[in-house]
């Protein structure tokens, strides 16, 4: 698989090069900025793309405009964005268009090498990769009466945010130690209580999850 | 007010001015101003009288011709008429506010020399208003104090002439004739009275002109009060924008720096983890690499709490730290301090921000051999002075922390000067008042 990396620290530009690189990873190219990122997007065809929030000049959220700008481009191009803070809304405006691909972790997750490169695998692959921190802020929030996500059961919502980490069922059914059946039936459940039929094609868990997203908190 | 001018024994006399906003402050005089003998605060306030005699003679000359070209405006001539006798009470009013400002020992504005200014167009009115009010105090009171003199000069002086003068003339204080020895020699006792009336009248009565003269001609009144006020919001946006500034450094400090080492460091160990067995030299490598970026992140996490508020200024305080800092100056430093007491965390964070950046700029931009530092407290303000014997020229567009520097100070209400003629030297004051 071919993976882009922009990231402007040179020591962690290195070491995710050498990561990637010892799991199996083709890297093209390793970006300390962003004009030099978008000529390589164009040049050398990456199949998924690793970018730092914060790039220069600017040390603002450059990753993250590039990563919204890259997938209006090309819908569902896969972007796994690293940042040293995680916050909802930006979780939020990334999935925004509906698409697969996206994958959103603090930088502290790239120690965890399993995860890591399971989590940039399902984003490659079309899933998402939400960091377990905008999960937490997501579930600590309060929800408004007629919420659907206030009628999921307390191991409804459980399995909604694995969903969300971007877990499969094999790997939530293994993490809250229920059977694979048990699993499929409140995932059923879910898409039942959010209104999302069976008819729905294609990113229904994906659909879940930005239905995760997108409930206004009432305070 | 008084007791400053005749009490007040050594030490520092203090003494509570009430300012135009009617606040009252407390003001520190140095030794020295209680101590005048009073023979010379005696002479000064003379001698200003008699200064402000001559702008109270011209004032009711000066009301007429300004009524009368008040009254000609409706003819063309009234207006160029208008204008300039306009200019010549602004002339008088000028001198008298100079005076009067140097007779206290004050400013003649009471707005901080940083540009902001109270509105120009109270002024006219009240300089109007001091013509009037001098022409009908300050001329009596001018002539008082003559009749002080001449008659302290007088009285103790008969007994050396009144014999030569025919009978009749001569006359003591209390109006009775001197035609004998004995009245004569009598006569001082009375002379004394007037040398008495006019060491206890003549420097309160200086005083009170001044201060009524220094209150209608400064910026006092509401157009004062608004004046402090848009200082006030300008340097509490200062202030606020210095904070916003600094807090963004910090985190970006923090996240940029010290946190992409952890997670570098992190990172690293997950490798080295993997490659512990298969491939145990590259793991030895690895884990050195982690080790330095560990290594990296405390040195930077020192800089940053450093840059926060230096551990040696809470432990020791402003001079120990501006000391320590001149030690880590590759350029030879003095640092002289003089007065020096503990102030605000916030206020000696700001001083040593100023001297650190000051320096950083000699070394850099300066071209400089030596560097001098003097901080010295005064009890109501904190002087900084750096001056290095660089090539000069320095100015705040070229990106040399001087902007930084102002805004810092800025936000303390005080005021920032910078003098950098080509070729040097280079002198940075700064003044940040202890107490509003």
């Amino acid at each position: 698989m071919r993976v882009l990396i922009a990231e402007d620290d040179t020591l962690l530009r290195q070491g995710l090069v050498l990561l990637l690189e010892t799991e199996g990873f083709e890297v093209v190219g390793a970006a300390s900025d962003l004009p030099e990122f978008w000529g390589m997007v164009e040049e050398r065809d990456p199949d998924v793309v690793v970018v730092d929030v914060r790039l220069p000049p600017d040390f603002r959220d450059e990753g993250l405009r590039a990563a919204a700008a890259l997938r209006r481009a090309r819908p569902g191009f896969p972007v796994l964005v690293l940042s040293a803070h995680v916050e909802e809304g930006y979780a939020a405006e990334l999935l925004g268009d509906d698409a697969g691909g996206i994958g959103y972790l603090l930088k502290d997750r790239v120690g965890d090498i399993t995860e890591f490169m399971g989590a940039l695998r399902r984003v490659a692959a079309g899933g998402t990769a939400l960091d377990p921190e905008v999960i937490s802020q997501l579930l600590n929030r309060q929800h408004a009466a007629d919420d659907p996500l206030a009628s999921l059961t307390a191991r409804e919502r459980e399995v909604l945010a694995l969903m969300a980490e971007g877990h499969d069922n094999t790997r939530i059914s293994g993490l809250l130690g229920l059977s694979g059946a048990a699993v499929s039936k409140h995932i059923g459940n879910i898409f039942t209580k959010l209104g999302l039929n069976s008819t729905t094609t294609g990113h229904r868990r994906v659909l879940a999850v930005l239905a995760f997203l997108r409930r206004e908190s009432v305070c | 007010m008084l007791r400053a001018f005749f009490g007040g024994s050594g030490g520092e006399t203090e003494r509570t001015v009430e300012t135009f906003s009617g606040v009252r402050i407390r003001n520190c005089f140095p030794r020295g101003e209680a101590a005048v003998p009073t023979a010379r605060r005696v002479g000064r306030s003379l001698r200003y009288l008699a200064s402000c005699h001559l702008g109270a003679l011209a004032g009711w000359p000066l009301i007429c011709g300004v009524l009368l070209a008040q009254g000609l405006s409706v003819i063309v001539v009234g207006i160029p008429l208008g204008r300039f006798f306009r200019g010549i009470v602004k002339r008088v009013a000028e001198r008298d506010r100079r005076l009067a400002a140097e007779f206290l020992g004050r400013g003649t504005e009471t707005v901080r020399p940083d540009g902001i200014r109270p509105p120009a167009d109270f002024r006219p009115w009240r300089e109007l208003c001091w013509i009037a009010v001098n022409a009908a105090v300050g001329l009596p009171a001018g002539f008082f104090a003559l009749v002080l003199i001449v008659g302290a000069a007088v009285s103790l002086t008969t007994p050396l002439w009144w014999w030569a003068l025919p009978e009749g003339i001569a006359v003591n204080p209390v109006g009775k004739p001197v035609e004998s020895w004995s009245t004569a020699l009598l006569t001082p006792v009375g002379g004394l009275g007037y040398v008495a009336a006019l060491v206890l009248a003549v420097p309160r009565m200086a005083e009170l002109h001044a201060r009524t003269a220094h209150g209608l001609l400064t910026a006092v009144g509401r157009a004062g009060v608004a004046a402090r006020l848009a200082e006030v919001t300008a340097s509490r946006s200062e202030a606020l924008e210095a904070h916003g500034a600094e807090l963004r450094r910090i985190e970006r400090d923090l996240h940029d720096g010290t946190q992409n080492r952890l997670v570098a460091v992190r990172m690293h160990l997950g490798l080295v983890e993997r490659m512990l067995h298969t491939d145990p030299d590259r793991a030895a490598e690895l884990i050195r690499t982690a080790r330095g970026a560990a290594d990296d992140a405390l040195a930077e996490l020192r800089q940053v709490v450093r840059s926060i508020y230096p551990p040696i200024l809470a432990d020791r305080g402003l001079a120990s730290a501006v000391s320590a800092l001149a030690a880590r100056c590759p350029l030879p430093c003095t640092v002289e301090t003089a007065g020096l007491s503990r102030a605000p965390a916030a206020l000696e964070a700001t001083a040593y921000f100023v001297v650190a950046e000051a320096l950083t700029n000699a070394v850099k931009h300066a071209d400089a051999a030596h560097v001098r530092v003097e901080l010295r407290g005064t009890g109501t303000a904190l002087h900084i002075e750096v001056t290095d014997d660089g090539k000069g020229g320095a100015s705040e567009e070229d990106g040399t922390g001087l902007v930084g520097i102002r805004r810092r100070v800025a936000a303390f209400d005080g005021r920032t000067e910078v003098v950098s003629p080509a070729g040097g030297p280079t002198v940075i004051r700064v003044v940040l008042p202890c107490a509003s």
